[in-house]
């Protein structure tokens, strides 16, 4: 009865939270004029929704994805070329961007069905090595490590592309949480938890895995092919190891296995960067070194850390 | 007649490299089941020293090895004992802390060295013509003898010493080996101690052919990884001799077709032999 009912309050205290972030998130163009603190926020906005897809695959279903740019660089790229050689219109190419990197989740989930633990991490990382090399190999087409420039714009208006990017997180970090809070979500973390007493109890394993690593690669792609529009360029950034690294940190920054937490850990990161711009020369210092804490200190995450922190805090 | 030799010898070359810098990765994974990612940043680390000692402050080289290698070895040891220990049980996170680690020590060499590349002169240049027909300049045999002598004493330290004994009943059976009064602790910083001294080398010994960069630890980083699962984490001899695979196909794939193709037909032969076995070709089979 008791933990019933502390539930059901912990559950309006979320309710709210989710409400007042999601107002302060809309009204923000309102009040920050400063165009270059918007493009900031769009960019958190697009790496909340990696992080997020990311979460899915690695925090729900315990499949330790170590080459998401493999998903984000497969969507990005294929904007970029349909945008750039055949001037497909954005909405199309970023639907397309995640198509494309929901078929590269079939194809690297295949494979990865039977690895485990740390060889699935490396499998996947060496897996989105491949495509790097690919780019640099056919320079021509790619545009080498310069990439393609010249992609549409979206909408040239900021707070337009402000907006779209909301969006974008709205609707990819809704349905992803919306996954991870149904029974599909309960499955997945059974998966992760114990994956012979998953099958033991009826779950058909190999599917739900595979379905994540499609549903996982599919919002990443998107989200990419976003990033191509938005950057009206692509480059070997979006396929690249760090981008891959950084999507692992924000996630485990903010809290693995809640959505919301990898959500809140690339908006943390992506601001702190900003943050420490005065002092130019240490910049990445610090900031690798205050990640190397975090996760020494707050193994769980900072979101979890704080919401069951704080409210022993204060009773 | 002369290319088939100049591959067998660049193949060796290259091979001994990977092979010094895998062993190291996979020996600290199948005793303690740490799996370092930043196992190729202290490769840089050792890399940079030598440029450091050698090239700016003009030691004699064996010193400077001397030097580089003790440093980096403690470095790990440090990492070690302060940021693994506390997390070991878990994969995830020991990978994902190595990781940061690695952007760390990056951003130290930046800040410290600049982005560009360092350049150190080679410790032996003169050109050895081997078998009477192959020209190749010293430095490269030079690496290529030390990583083979240094392999050598490895292996007989291991199989041979009494400490060896204990690495691999710790390696065998952790609760086991405890009740033995060995101290699982101070193994696991030994061999932690002996895997930095491996990439210290190589490091040490590449950076008059490749130069020191700040990127150096990812480039080879992906290579590493497919030798080590290709060979089996944890196991030794499967390392060597996927050191040697992934060492000669991309010699040969860069002779014969070009050199970027090198890297990406390794990582597809790396998937292609994980989609049918699991843990590598000879490899510990991973609990999680």
């Amino acid at each position: 009865m008791e933990e019933n009912k502390m539930q059901a309050g912990f559950r309006w205290e979320k309710c709210l939270s989710y409400g007042i972030v999601g107002a302060v998130l809309l009204l923000l163009p309102l009040f920050v004029k400063n165009p270059s603190f918007i493009d900031l926020v769009i960019l958190a906005n697009i790496y909340a929704v990696y992080a997020a897809s990311w979460d899915l695959l690695s925090g729900y279903s315990g499949q330790i994805n170590f080459g998401h740019s493999l998903f984000i660089g497969g969507g990005a790229y294929t904007a970029g070329f349909l945008n750039f050689y055949l001037q497909v219109p954005p909405v199309i190419t970023i639907f397309l961007g995640g198509l494309v990197a929901a078929l590269l989740g079939l194809i690297i989930g295949i494979p990865c069905l039977r690895i485990r633990g740390p060889y699935l991490a490396l499998a996947t990382f060496a897996a989105s090595a491949v495509p790097l090399g690919l780019a640099s190999v056919y320079w021509e087409y790619t545009g080498g490590d310069d990439g393609l420039y010249g992609i549409a714009p979206l909408t040239l208006n900021i707070t337009g592309k402000y907006y779209l990017s909301l969006f974008l997180l709205f609707v990819c970090g809704g349905i992803l949480l919306a996954i991870g809070r149904s029974k599909k979500g309960l499955i997945l973390k059974s998966i992760r938890e114990d994956e012979l007493g998953a099958m033991a109890s009826g779950i058909n394993t190999t599917r739900f895995k595979l379905i994540t690593f499609i549903v996982s690669g599919f919002f990443a792609g998107i989200a990419g092919a976003f990033y191509t529009h938005n950057q009206l360029h692509v480059g070997t950034e979006t396929l690249s190891l760090h981008l891959s690294i950084l999507v692992v940190i924000m996630s485990v920054v903010g809290g693995m296995g809640t959505i919301t937490g990898p959500i809140a850990g690339a908006f943390l990161l992506t601001i702190f960067n900003e943050m420490l711009r005065g002092i130019e020369e240490v910049r990445l210092l610090i900031y690798t070194l205050s990640v190397v804490f975090i996760l020494l200190f707050m193994p769980k995450g900072v979101l979890p850390t704080l919401t069951q922190g704080l409210p022993r805090l204060f009773r | 007649m002369n290319i088939f030799w100049e591959i067998l010898v660049y193949g060796a070359v290259q091979s001994s490299v990977y092979a010094l810098l895998a062993t190291g990765f996979s020996l600290i994974f199948g005793v303690a089941g740490v799996v370092n990612l930043s196992h190729t940043a202290l490769y840089m680390i050792g890399a940079y020293l030598i440029y450091t000692l050698f090239s700016m402050l003009q030691f004699p080289l064996t010193l400077a090895v001397f030097f580089s290698v003790v440093i980096v070895a403690a470095i790990a040891l440090f990492i070690q004992h302060f940021i693994i220990r506390p997390l070991i049980d878990s994969h995830y996170s020991v990978m994902i802390i190595t990781t940061s680690l690695a952007l760390f020590f990056q951003q130290v060499i930046i800040t410290f060295y600049g982005p560009a590349d360092r350049n150190v002169k080679g410790f032996y240049e003169e050109k050895v013509a081997l078998f009477g027909v192959v020209d190749i300049d010293g430095q490269r045999l030079l690496t290529l003898g030390v990583a083979a002598v240094v392999i050598i004493l490895l292996w007989f330290f291991i199989n041979k010493t009494k400490f060896g004994k204990a690495i691999l009943a710790v390696s065998q059976n952790r609760e086991a080996a405890l009740f033995m009064g060995i101290e699982v602790k101070r193994i696991y910083l030994l061999v932690m101690g002996i895997s930095a001294a491996l990439a210290a080398i190589a490091g040490a010994f590449i950076v008059p052919t490749l130069g020191a960069r700040p990127h150096m630890w990812e480039t080879v980083l992906p290579r590493v990884f497919a030798v080590v699962v290709l060979g089996g984490l944890g196991s030794m001899e499967g390392t060597l001799l996927a050191a040697l695979i992934i060492g000669y196909i991309e010699v040969l794939v860069s002779f014969s077709i070009s050199s970027y193709f090198g890297e990406i037909i390794a990582l597809i032969i790396i998937l292609l032999i994980l989609s049918f076995r699991p843990s590598g070709l000879m490899g510990k089979r991973a609990e999680v």
